[in-house]
């Protein structure tokens, strides 16, 4: 860890954060975020959490990137999004507070590799110290991921997989769909004509965008 | 919809020419979780890349000729079921769930049934990662088969 290079990425990544908020072209923001992943797995692997590092490059700068680029090209690339003054004023206090609360907190913190942590106590040593013996396995990440420590991994994919399941539920055309449904509104298939029944409010909240986001995507 | 050829012919070539080698980087990934860093998750990442690359930048036909539409489904599928097979087999050994340990097959030692199993379950894990991706891009694109 080499403290000049770590407040620098710390400052890349808040203006990475806070640009990608306020920009106006969402593509702009993808790629804001994408760079804020890669300054983020750089911290990673500053701290030699190479795995953590290579999982953000991999997934946060690289896949989520490409996931949000189709979202855009499905729908809109310019964000609408309204500026509300008062609820800007009222949030302030509460994010000030957020970080004061989570800044006392740090103060309670173990320095990092102090092997007297918490986090270093009880089964973490077993871990460590038996992982070669026990599996052959150099790298102790992988060894506690996918032995010790696998049927976390098994609901992480599970997770995953009921990810992708439920995306193809909610966003999948089906036959027999109204043709005119954007995707965003469309509820998902066989709902009954009477829950479905659109009253004026929806109509207005589910149309007017797909206008604009048609006039945005012929861009 | 909006997929298929890219404009420029610059995208396009870098496109064909990069995906191969990130299929095999992620492969690598993978396989090499035991000494380096990766494993299941982010190989799984880079596989799902390699096959949404052409996807974006090549003509429709050929992209989708390269990893078809059923493909996402069917991986996620297969992966996750490789996984929880994995779990399964130790327990007719008389283990516990997961417990790759428990397996005996003559000659080979308990510690190298675990690393084998580590390895099953890292291909596993990066087939569910690949397929969920996958079919997550697939459905966005609207390009998916019910």
């Amino acid at each position: 860890m080499i403290v000049p290079l770590d407040i620098i990425i710390f400052l890349v990544l808040i203006i990475a954060a806070v640009l990608a908020i306020n920009v106006k072209d969402l593509l702009a923001a993808v790629a804001l975020l994408a760079g804020y992943s890669l300054f983020a797995s750089l911290l990673f692997a500053g701290v030699n959490a190479v795995d953590v590092s290579l999982v953000e490059a991999a997934l946060g700068a690289g896949l989520t990137g490409v996931l949000f680029i189709g979202a855009i090209l499905a729908t809109s690339r310019h964000s609408t999004a309204k500026r509300n003054l008062r609820r800007r004023w009222t949030m302030l206090p509460l994010i000030a507070a957020f970080i004061g609360l989570m800044l006392f907190a740090s103060t309670g913190l173990p320095d990092r590799g102090d092997p007297e942590a918490p986090a270093h106590q009880g089964v973490s040593r077993t871990y460590l110290s038996q992982s070669l013996e026990d599996t052959e396995t150099p790298n102790v990440v992988t060894s506690l991921l996918a032995d010790y420590r696998s049927q976390d991994t098994l609901g992480e994919t599970l997770v995953i997989v009921t990810a992708a399941l439920a995306a193809m539920l909610v966003l999948v055309r089906r036959e027999g769909d109204d043709e005119d449904d954007t995707r965003g509104s469309d509820p998902g298939g066989d709902t009954s004509g009477e829950a479905r029944g659109t009253t004026d409010d929806e109509q207005e909240s589910g149309r007017d965008p797909y206008a604009d986001e048609r006039e945005g995507g012929r861009r | 919809m909006m997929t298929g050829a890219y404009p420029s012919v610059v995208v396009r070539v870098v496109g064909a020419l990069l995906s191969p080698f990130i299929l095999l980087f992620g492969l690598y990934i993978v396989a090499h979780g035991h000494y380096g860093p990766g494993g299941g998750f982010a190989g799984g990442g880079f596989l799902a890349v390699a096959a949404i690359l052409p996807r974006v930048t090549l003509p429709e036909s050929l992209a989708y000729k390269l990893v078809p539409v059923h493909f996402g489904p069917l991986m996620g599928g297969v992966g996750m079921l490789l996984f929880l097979l994995c779990g399964l087999v130790p327990m007719f050994f008389g283990g516990m769930f997961l417990d790759y340990g428990a397996v005996e097959i003559a000659g080979i030692a308990a510690s190298r049934m675990r690393y084998l199993g580590i390895l099953v379950v890292e291909i596993g894990v990066g087939l569910a990662v690949f397929g969920a991706m996958v079919t997550i891009f697939d459905v966005l694109m609207d390009r998916s088969e019910t």
